[in-house]
């Protein structure tokens, strides 16, 4: 009882949420980048999902990306945090069915092709254990989040009108 | 003014992270050199002899044909087939006499499949169907190596399998 208490405490604790903030902001922010520079290659990608309906794919590559990029933003500099963890967990769960759908249809994401090819399936796999760990950071700082080391309890600080 | 529910404050927020970023996406798509427009063209198309072509066909394209075709031309055997999906997927099935040049790994299999395709000849590329483009891309491959006489099957294996004509597996 007391090592599991002990447990709950080290992987609750503020430093280590203000850890997976910052693996999780970076990373969203990182993964931005090259898709607000590169729109084009970003839908051709979401195409080859063969998941959203046409129209809103150009529409989705375009503003998906600084979504993104400001969730990062304001995980980093923790403002809004339960707001953005709750909102990058989404779109982890989104991506997961996502990348689970086209993995049970036999779509390669590569190029969008049907292909029995394990190598495609494996890179699936990969994205999709990959996406899960990202989840986890994101499920975790939306219930424990201590707001350490934040933008959001230094303006509290401050501003002492501010129950 | 009485004080939200927590949740629904946090969702709220969320919701207007949501609209901040997209404007901020639309704003800087309008002013940006590679901007895409926002109703993209990712319909398959149809050319002037019918044939259904994937979005990206463009005019100079090697000429596509129909599954009509192709199957006079298996016929009269004067034809190379040219399979550009991976080989895993050659092996499990593909046109009788296709050879496999995949287009994912051309620069791997280009050096031994090259040498068995005259410059001359008639070369019809497919893939699994009108969706995939390595044959397309495969084509434009080897009309710019100089191979003048290229076409692409998009009905590809799919089309080719569903009509029921000659399949062979393996090597």
């Amino acid at each position: 009882m007391k090592m599991l208490k002990t447990l709950i405490r080290v992987i609750t604790d503020k430093r280590l949420m203000l850890l997976f903030r910052l693996v999780l902001g970076i990373t969203f922010i990182y993964a931005s980048l090259d898709k607000i520079a590169n729109p084009d290659q970003f839908a051709r990608i979401i195409y080859n999902y063969h998941i959203l309906p046409h129209f809103l794919i150009n529409i989705y590559a375009v503003t998906l990306p600084w979504v993104e990029f400001l969730a990062g933003l304001f995980l980093i500099l923790g403002v809004f945090i339960e707001s953005a963890s709750l909102l990058i967990s989404f779109l982890l769960l989104v991506f997961v069915v996502a990348i689970s759908i086209n993995l049970y249809r036999g779509v390669n994401l590569n190029c969008g092709c049907f292909s029995t090819d394990p190598a495609g399936t494996k890179e699936g796999a990969k994205l999709l254990i990959k996406d899960f760990v990202f989840l986890f950071l994101g499920i975790m700082i939306f219930f424990f989040n201590k707001s350490y080391v934040s933008l959001s309890v230094l303006i509290q600080k401050k501003s002492p009108a501010n129950p | 003014m009485p004080q939200r529910p927590k949740l629904t404050r946090i969702i709220l927020r969320s919701v207007i992270i949501i609209i901040i970023g997209s404007t901020v996406g639309l704003v800087y798509n309008t002013f940006s050199s590679k901007g895409i427009t926002l109703k993209g063209s990712w319909s398959s198309k149809l050319t002037s002899d019918s044939v259904i072509v994937p979005y990206s066909y463009q005019k100079d394209d090697p000429p596509a044909v129909s599954l009509d075709y192709v199957q006079m031309k298996f016929q009269s055997s004067k034809v190379i087939f040219l399979d550009a999906r991976m080989p895993v997927d050659f092996k499990a099935g593909h046109i009788k006499g296709a050879i496999n040049l995949p287009y994912e790994e051309f620069e791997q299999f280009s050096p031994q499949v090259l040498p068995k395709l005259p410059v001359n000849e008639e070369i019809i590329a497919y893939c699994d169907g009108s969706e995939c483009e390595a044959s397309l891309l495969l084509s434009r491959e080897l009309r710019d190596l100089g191979y003048r006489n290229v076409k692409i099957f998009f009905g590809g294996w799919s089309e080719w399998q569903m009509a029921g004509l000659l399949i062979e597996t393996g090597e």
